[in-house]
């Protein structure tokens, strides 16, 4: 059996802004997501998330159909998503 | 037994609860004499020690509450056989000893004060008391009985996304063969219900249990709020971050895949057993040890504990089956993982295969093949502590 996964990543919802690496992508790789495929412009670790589209400061991230956290930063496609541009919108002080 | 029939071989007790191990148990009832209840249980084969640290007299409001709770329940565990209750206080050993006998179950109690406040000799009374306690309960045999009887703890620790991915939508199936068979799930961890928590509303048997599931969540996070707390690198923690979890939100859609599809009947108090059978959820912490407690006060017979990482922490009186999916962690932690699920995440096993392989290694743990945590003696019990005690 090969240890290689059968897509480089997985979008779990159609309306999802990242998708989750199966394998560790390295910065320049073109990855296969689904029926779409994007070059990465970061590394990205084994799991973390790519982005699948750009966002801007402040719009909703979306994985599972569901809200995990705003954009704290501009995102290009294909950037690593994480604590770095990407914020909790629970548990904060209104 | 076929496979085919929903039931196991369980060790039948006087109360009607059943239980997948026989368990001589020896229970420190205070701090002071856990040392020695360790001691003990260090020499008889098989027993098992639980220690609560703390003295209920000093306790105040729901830690109160919470340890008498969890301190009745330990000694009725489904899993316990026996018991030795080891005390520093000796009207609430008695009080812990006449709730133990009303039970049925066959049991013994000491305290420091009956022994001249000697640890030694309280020692040699006890490796005594617990070994005819051994002896009796050595006799006891498991007949078939049905999977009605069980109920199953649904835990993540240390976990990373293919936690949501793959293991916790795995215990989610569990969770519902559980219920479909007429048994019990309990999914736990409130603060991991933040962002998810519309999801388990929609599920809810009740209106008036999907506002309890609100009102849970919305305690969680006010007491977060209150404390200053930013929960990005509390939880998720340090571990979880650097495997790939960006947020409560994050970890919360993965966390309560582990509850399944089936309604939620209702919102459990920490420790708290569920009534009647169906998925329920439990308010409560969401650090393993503490939370898995929580099952074990609630009388879970058997745990399912998913990690990313690996966490090798698993309950002392309840088996508890670990399960990863991700490829690293399983290649690396071969003697902690139950079951392998990393084929699922590389798309070289189909979930439902996976679910399959786990239920029949849970109903094989059931009828008593060990677990790895149960070999390495990985367990311990953790009762919750909240507030200042005097």
């Amino acid at each position: 059996m090969s240890a290689k996964p059968a897509s480089d990543g997985i979008r779990l919802s159609p309306d999802d802004s990242v998708a989750t690496v199966l394998r560790a992508i390295r910065k320049g790789e073109t990855i296969v997501v689904g029926n779409t495929s994007l070059e990465a412009i970061d590394d990205i670790p084994l799991c973390h998330k790519i982005a699948l589209v750009a966002l801007q400061p402040g719009d909703r991230i979306l994985k599972y159909g569901e809200t995990i956290g705003e954009a704290t930063a501009a995102i290009r496609p294909g950037a690593h998503v994480h604590i770095h541009n990407l914020r909790s919108l629970r548990a904060r002080a209104r | 037994m076929s496979r085919n029939e929903p039931s196991f071989q369980g060790y039948r007790r006087a109360d009607g609860s059943v239980g997948v191990r026989n368990h001589m148990l020896v229970l420190s009832v205070g701090g002071l004499t856990i040392p020695t209840a360790r001691r003990i249980a260090s020499t008889i084969k098989g027993a098992v020690i639980v220690g609560f640290p703390y003295n209920a007299g000093s306790l105040l409001g729901d830690d109160r509450a919470t340890w008498k709770r969890a301190m009745f329940a330990m000694p009725l565990h489904p899993n316990v056989g026996g018991v030795l209750l080891i005390g520093d206080n000796p009207p609430l050993t008695a009080e812990v000893a006449a709730h133990v006998e009303k039970s049925g179950r066959p049991y013994a109690a000491l305290t420091l004060d009956d022994c001249g406040h000697d640890a030694v000799t309280l020692t040699e009374r006890g490796m005594r008391a617990a070994a005819r306690l051994a002896m009796q309960i050595s006799a006891d045999k498991r007949v078939p009985v049905p999977l009605t009887a069980l109920t199953l703890g649904l835990e993540c620790g240390r976990s990373d996304p293919s936690s949501g991915l793959v293991s916790n939508p795995l215990l989610g199936r569990m969770a519902d063969r559980m219920v479909d068979a007429g048994g019990r799930a309990i999914i736990g961890e409130t603060v991991e219900w933040l962002g998810a928590e519309h999801l388990l509303e929609r599920r809810a048997a009740t209106p008036e249990v999907a506002k309890a599931i609100h009102e849970a969540v919305r305690r969680r996070e006010e007491t977060a709020i209150r404390n200053g707390l930013d929960l990005t690198g509390n939880n998720p923690g340090p571990t979880n971050i650097a495997a790939g979890l960006s947020s409560i939100e994050e970890k919360a859609l993965g966390n309560i895949a582990k509850s399944g599809t089936r309604p939620i009947q209702g919102v459990l108090a920490y420790g708290e057993a569920a009534p009647k059978p169906g998925c329920w959820v439990m308010d409560a912490p969401a650090y393993a040890s503490e939370s898995l407690t929580g099952f074990t006060a609630a009388h879970a017979q058997l745990m399912l504990f998913t990690t990313g990482v690996g966490n090798s922490f698993v309950s002392a009186l309840s088996p508890t089956l670990k399960v990863s999916a991700n490829p690293e962690t399983c290649a690396r932690v071969g003697e902690q993982l139950d079951l392998d699920a990393s084929r699922v995440f590389l798309g070289a096993e189909t979930p439902e295969a996976a679910a399959d392989r786990l239920w029949q290694r849970l109903l094989e743990v059931a009828d008593g093949a060990a677990t790895w945590g149960e070999i390495l003696g990985e367990g311990d019990e953790v009762v919750a502590r909240y507030g200042p005690a005097m």
